[in-house]
């Protein structure tokens, strides 16, 4: 753990620790096995294959990956929010005991914005246009905690002055397109907090936002994490934003978990080859690129093989095809997972992974 | 205004190719009657910027939305009519031939500068194949023999990375990264000296962004392209450029060599967007001064510096005067009256 | 929309390797072949269209024969000699039903072509200049929208009954009918200009329009090759909808009485036979049915077209 020396501490870094020691922290959330497919039925394409991931009480899991990953779909189907030909074929989502998997919509709704909640990547889509903002948030708590209209303003003006919306009183009577994105963006954490949940799931938070903006929002949330103490599933495409806000990081690919594990630990020590091709070929505005004296700058290092050779979302490893690493065996068997550190597991066959022949 | 800025190659100092002197581009705000419109005030998307882009270097414009970047890169290829200000190429003046609209010399200019969009699922035509998109550059200027522009699709499509038997296939068969290789293959049918690149990997993946950025360095170094890279992304500007200005509401507020802008911003703004930036690196997180507040309104513009309404350090003077763009130093030019 | 970028991006880059070459329209094909109501509407169109192409060699009877009057006599039911029966005036039913096709399909086509070339041309006008000339444009479109349709044919073709007596026009063939077709072309322009200029206006603005532009292609190059091919799939759609519009205005037109009367015509049929519906009810049925088949056919083809040319749009 000699990388963790030179990190430097944080708040999030103590729950790390302590979740070091076996045995861990409980988990509030285990992703078992879990499996999403797409019709036809007869031969369903298997868009999520067998992901499991834990979020710990009081951690932020980042989920990172590129569109077609399969991070957002992991993330919505906690919620049992899966856009519809979608469904969950396998696998367990165990959240307070409890399957989330196997409940109906209807326990699922009384589930959702109390004890789960979630902020979306565009705040513009997800709040309604033709309510006041402090009407849709004040509905909210009357739905889920009957509470009485002026009651529930009150609450909704204390937390919009937590989550750093000048002048909350005024805002309340606003209409979303009378904000900015960034104002927005806060109104819909506000809401995701309003009942205290337990874990709140942000998808891309704030891509759709300006670098400064973002980095307000960014400073809001990890506030908002040591004050409230709840569990968080980030998703990102961003190292950057992953970095920052992340104590524990699941890498997907296509569908499938690379790698998870402590933040510190995946920055200084990326084991599976695609999260290794990933940080080296993100260019990085913390270092210089050189220019020769030709006027020739370097180059920076690109994923395995530039066009993958066919093979989509069929058996073994999806990464198999770009990966620079790759045996024959690597398209054939799924890699299961293989701890290689305490608190970390890696999905390769050439990290010690068993491989199993994909059931089909 | 600014001195084209040396050392690009060693000792020599390549003539500017592209020189903008006080380019000024406003949209009149109407108010709309009954029956006519009033006008009631302007718009200024970009106010009085000046810089130069010598010969294979990239200059890189970066801000955030609505700074003026991309209404800049427009007005320069006049895709927007330039309010005002002087735009040259070469010996050329660009707003004079616009004007006068001589299809031979408009075709010429055409040929120099060529654009990269940001968006290759919109900036394909969706009912074309790769070479009738491919041609199009090549009949509309002219290259003849048309017998030879099977070939040339070919080369350009190696050019890119991209097997030439792609060519037949519809732009919806690729994926973002080689819908922008084609995108960037379109530009380089004409031959041009000037690509002007707006936000060309933002929206690619991390691992194919590099690809395209390496793509573009190879192109830069074997054709001897000068970019104009417009970005809100400063990793891949730091990457790609050889200066950066840095644009805030519609004002040049900063522009420099790389690496001095990176390590010694002067402006409170350049800083500020420095550090918003998260880094890929969890035990480098400390130094960060995130800004407070929003970007105001280009309607009601700031009175002074535009920037003085965000700024940690400012002054009472910041209110009430512009502050000129000025470079002490020669190379490193900022508009702040307070600099850090 | 993941679900899509999914095999969007890395794992499928080699996709184009495999798949045969196809462009839009073979796209759009595909999608429409799988759209069943579509399917249903092309056999409809299809069965409308054969009968107006073969069906006046194979009818049994000159439309324009009485001579079943005689025998079996007027209001005659169906028979083995008249598988419709006969109709009040002694007509072969059957074949007065078959030699309406042609005229109900030379509406149909007739007025929307008429309709097309107004309308895109000036929805095209309007949306590309935009301006001044959008605003005036549109506003002489929103007129023709309001105008009702109806009063006005029924008042040109009165008109023009009185106004031809005595003139050469009074020889010029089925003149009834090429005005009753014009004058429905010229009521149904407004709806694809609006159409026209919407989608101009959305793909003048498009990055790839830029990109001609950026290239030097000429304003002629960037409407003809750029913005109309892709507004067609639109265009289309609304112009099949349309046809069975026209149809129905021509059988209502002629059901009114307002008919040509050297034409054959459905709506005609159903107004000769209408107050024989009790006792005669195949002569008037069978017209009203022919009608029905059309315009669903037509109705259908338009829902199966927006199936594959927008297929987001349903979902």
């Amino acid at each position: 753990m000699s990388s963790l020396a030179t990190a430097k501490p944080t708040a999030a870094m103590s729950i790390d620790d302590r979740s070091m020691l076996t045995p861990p922290v409980h988990d509030l959330v285990r992703v078992e096995n879990l499996r999403i497919q797409f019709p036809p039925w007869n031969a369903p394409v298997r868009i999520i294959e067998d992901v499991s991931f834990q979020v710990r009480a009081g951690e932020t899991m980042g989920i990172v990956g590129e569109s077609g990953s399969g991070k957002t779909l992991s993330s919505l189907a906690i919620l049992n929010l899966l856009p519809p030909p979608a469904r969950i074929t396998g696998g367990r989502i165990m959240f307070d005991g409890e399957d989330l998997a196997a409940k109906s919509q209807g326990e699922m709704q009384k589930l959702r914005g109390r004890r789960l909640a979630m902020v979306f990547q565009n705040p513009g889509y997800s709040l309604n246009p033709l309510m006041t903002v402090g009407a849709q948030l004040g509905e909210i708590l009357k739905v889920h905690e009957k509470m009485p209209r002026s009651m529930a303003l009150q609450r909704v003006e204390e937390l919009f002055r937590l989550v750093g919306i000048t002048d909350p009183g005024s805002r309340l009577s606003q209409y979303p397109h009378e904000m900015s994105g960034g104002m927005k963006q806060r109104v819909c954490i506000a809401r995701a907090l309003l009942c205290n949940p337990a874990l709140v799931l942000a998808d891309e938070p704030t891509t759709a936002l300006d670098v400064t903006i973002q980095a307000q929002i960014l400073d809001l949330f990890e506030d908002l994490k040591a004050r409230f103490g709840m569990s968080m599933i980030f998703v990102t495409h961003d190292m950057g934003v992953v970095a920052r806000i992340a104590d524990r990081i699941t890498v997907m690919y296509a569908g499938q978990v690379c790698e998870t594990g402590d933040k510190h630990a995946i920055f200084a020590r990326p084991s599976h080859p695609y999260t290794q091709a990933l940080l080296a070929s993100t260019p990085r505005i913390d270092r210089r690129y050189a220019i020769d004296g030709e006027g020739r700058r370097e180059r920076l290092p690109t994923v395995g093989r530039a066009v993958a050779p066919g093979q989509s979302l069929g058996g073994g490893c999806r990464f198999a095809g770009r990966c620079p690493e790759a045996a024959p065996e690597c398209s054939r068997l799924v890699p299961q997972a293989a701890a290689i550190e305490p608190g970390r597991v890696v999905h390769c066959l050439k990290r010690g992974s068993a491989g199993v022949a994909s059931h089909d | 205004m600014i001195e084209p800025i040396p050392n690009l190659r060693q000792g020599v100092t390549p003539r500017p190719l592209l020189t903008v002197d006080g380019l000024v581009k406003s949209y009149p705000l109407r108010r709309r009657g009954l029956f006519r419109q009033t006008v009631t005030g302007e718009i200024r998307a970009v106010n009085d910027i000046s810089f130069s882009v010598a010969a294979g270097e990239t200059l890189s414009i970066v801000g955030e939305s609505g700074c003026g970047k991309t209404t800049a890169a427009r007005a320069i290829l006049h895709l927007v009519e330039p309010t005002a200000g002087a735009i040259r190429l070469g010996d050329t003046d660009i707003r004079a031939t616009f004007a006068e609209d001589r299809r031979p010399d408009v075709l010429a200019l055409r040929r120099q500068m060529q654009y990269v969009f940001q968006d290759p699922y919109l900036s394909l035509n969706p009912r074309w194949s790769v070479r009738q998109i491919l041609t199009e550059p090549l009949r509309v200027h002219g290259h003849a023999p048309k017998e030879d522009w099977d070939a040339t699709v070919e080369s350009l499509l190696e050019r890119v990375g991209l097997p030439p038997d792609y060519a037949d296939r519809y732009p919806h068969e690729f994926s973002g990264g080689q819908r922008q290789r084609i995108g960037i293959a379109r530009a380089l049918a004409v031959e041009p000296r000037l690509l002007i690149c707006d936000e060309p990997v933002s929206s690619l993946d991390v691992s194919v962004r590099a690809q395209v950025l390496n793509l573009l360095a190879d192109l830069q170094e074997d054709l001897g392209l000068s970019y104009l890279y417009i970005s809100h992304d400063l990793s891949s500007v730091r990457f790609l450029s050889n200066r950066i200005a840095v644009m805030y509401l519609g004002n040049l507020v900063e522009i420099g060599e790389v690496d001095e802008i990176f390590a010694r911003p002067r402006h409170h703004y350049t800083a500020a967007l420095i550090s918003a930036i998260p880094v890929p690196d969890p035990s480098n997180q400390a130094q960060r001064q995130a800004i407070q507040g929003e970007v105001p309104s280009v309607v009601r513009r700031p009175s002074g510096c535009v920037f003085h309404t965000r700024c940690p350090a400012a002054l009472p003077v910041c209110s009430q005067q512009i502050p000129p763009l000025s470079a002490p130093d020669g190379t490193h030019a900022f508009a702040c009256h307070n600099p850090r | 929309m993941s679900d899509q970028t999914i095999t969007a991006h890395p794992p499928s880059s080699a996709k184009p390797a495999r798949r045969p070459v196809k462009g839009i329209w073979r796209q759009g094909w595909q999608r429409f072949a799988r759209s069943r109501t579509g399917m249903l509407g092309l056999i409809l169109v299809l069965l409308v269209v054969a009968t107006a192409v073969v069906g006046p060699f194979v009818a049994p009877f000159d439309p324009q024969d009485q001579s079943p009057m005689i025998d079996p006599g007027a209001k005659a039911p169906p028979s083995w000699v008249h598988p419709l029966g006969t109709d009040r005036m002694g007509y072969d039913v059957a074949s007065r039903v078959i030699y309406g096709a042609p005229t109900a399909l030379a509406v149909g086509l007739g007025a929307m072509s008429i309709a097309s070339l107004i309308g895109v041309l000036v929805g095209g006008f309007a949306g590309y200049r935009g301006g001044t000339t959008d605003e005036v444009l549109m506003r002489f479109t929103d007129f023709f929208l309001v105008i009702p349709m109806f009063v006005v044919i029924l008042a040109v073709i009165r008109l023009l009954g009185v106004a031809v007596v005595n003139t050469p026009f009074e020889s010029v063939p089925y003149l009834n009918l090429g005005v009753i077709i014009l004058l429905i072309g010229v009521f149904s322009w407004a709806p694809i200009a609006r159409m026209t200029r919407a989608e101009f206006l959305r793909l003048k603005n498009q990055e790839f329009v830029e990109a001609a532009r950026c290239i030097g292609a000429t304003s002629g190059d960037i409407l003809f090759r750029h913005i109309l091919p892709n507004a067609l799939p639109s265009l289309v759609v609304i112009v099949a909808l349309g046809i069975g519009g026209a149809v129905l205005a021509e059988a209502m037109i002629g059901f009114l009485g307002f008919g040509d009367p050297a034409a054959v015509s459905w709506g005609q049929l159903l107004y000769f036979n209408y107050e024989a519906l009790k006792v005669a009810p195949w002569a008037s049925l069978s017209p009203g049915v022919a009608i029905f088949i059309t315009v669903l056919g037509f109705n259908l083809l338009a829902d199966g077209l927006t199936d594959a040319f927008n297929p987001r749009a349903k979902r």
